[in-house]
């Protein structure tokens, strides 16, 4: 279960990354911009020993996917993996200096970015803008900055 | 354990994908929970709608009378020409009585909507405009610009819907050559940002570049006639028994702030 102070923090993370996400931005940067509900919940699950990690990445992931118009269940399953992966290396994630937590998120990134257009391939066929295989990397250069407005937040 | 506690979120997500994919069992599901959050779009466009009232307060009364001028001058130019196209359409109208043909122009209430500075996902092409169910707004309604077809309506919540546009590639709509009556249907290129192509034109048909394609209003799902886009470029390859005609799409997607939604009259 997922206890009262980590809810209240997900519950921001949460609100930040769909105000962030919903953004009007020029097409090039709205293509290229990080996948925030994933940096946002990788930030929620490095400090959060709580068990219903997936259970929360499903129903954060479904209610992106309402909020997108996306396929439903296509946030949801990228966001889970990624979620995964991140839990395996927690440990090493806490510890680690920025540049390797960055690794860490753009590897995130990446996972989710293959389920996400996987799924897009599945249901309407691969006809993508290039410029998305980017995200990866500008998830992994927005980290720090995350990290640290949400250290601001977290206190 | 946790092999099982995540394979279970997993196998429910393939299964809610494949649902939504297939069928369209979860749409109210999905209204729902898009009225639920839709004040993130409030959130969203408030600095929008701030700068818009500091302007609006920050106008002057001179800009305002020119700007009115202008707009009258411009109002009583398109009532003259509308005169020209009523006396058309009654022409049209005897002409088709005189044929015994059971064509008629269709007439239409439209409502205007202002684009909100809200995004959507990235791999789809969308917007949400202001009007929504408590405006009479209803899925699948046509949304026009100034120049041409917009886009038709995918979701609405009492205050907001959403858009799909024209270029998306999931939306497909009958248009006609507007020229030779060739009838096919758009598809939007998600590789492109404004492409479009007419599908199934059967070959050697007569199409020109530069030729208007609009609304054909098949399957009265969409009133007829209105622009949709102009041909760029015709494929004709032996391989295939249709034509691949790539269109420019007449209304410019760009800088819309303010659509019309068109809605059948019922009397």
């Amino acid at each position: 279960m997922i206890n009262q102070t980590q809810l209240l923090l997900l519950l921001k993370v949460t609100i930040l990354a769909f105000i962030l996400g919903s953004i009007s931005l020029p097409i090039i940067l709205e293509l290229v911009s990080p996948f925030w509900l994933l940096i946002f919940f990788i930030y929620w699950l490095i400090y959060s020993d709580s068990n219903g990690i997936f259970s929360a990445a499903l129903i954060l992931g479904l209610l992106l996917d309402v909020l997108q118009g996306a396929i439903l269940g296509q946030n949801a399953l990228a966001l889970i993996v990624s979620s995964a992966f991140i839990l395996s290396v927690k440990k090493s994630f806490f510890v680690s200096n920025l540049t390797t937590q960055q690794v860490y998120v753009f590897i995130a990134s990446l996972i989710y970015l293959v389920l996400f257009l996987m799924t897009h391939l599945v249901v309407q066929g691969l006809q993508i803008q290039w410029l998305i295989l980017f995200v990866p990397f500008t998830g992994a250069l927005m980290w720090p900055v995350v990290r640290f407005l949400l250290a601001k937040l977290k206190q | 354990m946790r092999l099982l506690k995540l394979f279970v979120p997993v196998l429910l997500s393939i299964i809610l994908i494949f649902l939504d994919a297939r069928f369209s069992y979860l749409d109210n599901f999905k209204r729902f929970t898009l009225t639920l959050l839709s004040p993130i779009y409030v959130i969203v466009d408030l600095p929008g709608h701030v700068i818009d009232w500091v302007n609006d307060k920050g106008t002057e009364n001179e800009l305002l009378v020119s700007q009115n001028d202008y707009l009258e001058g411009q109002l009583i130019e398109l009532k003259a020409k509308l005169q020209t196209y009523n006396n058309l359409a009654l022409e049209n109208q005897k002409i088709s009585k005189l044929l015994e043909s059971s064509y008629f122009i269709p007439d239409h209430n439209v409502m205007l909507a202002r684009i909100k500075s809200i995004t959507q996902s990235r791999l789809s092409k969308q917007i949400i405009i202001n009007k929504g169910l408590n405006d009479a707004v209803t899925l699948s309604d046509l949304v026009i610009g100034s120049d041409g077809v917009v886009g038709q309506v995918s979701e609405v919540t009492p205050l907001f819907a959403t858009v799909k546009l024209l270029s998306d590639p999931t939306l497909h709509m009958p248009v006609k050559n507007s020229r030779t009556g060739a009838r096919g249907i758009t598809k939007g290129l998600a590789s492109n940002e404004k492409g479009m192509v007419v599908e199934f034109i059967p070959l050697e048909s007569d199409i020109k570049i530069g030729d208007i394609f609009v609304t054909s209003g098949i399957g009265n799902s969409y009133p007829s006639g209105y622009f949709v886009g102009r041909v760029k470029s015709i494929d004709e390859s032996p391989n295939s028994s249709f034509m691949r005609v790539s269109i420019d799409p007449t209304q410019n997607m760009n800088q819309l702030e303010l659509v019309l939604i068109v809605k059948e009259k019922n009397d």
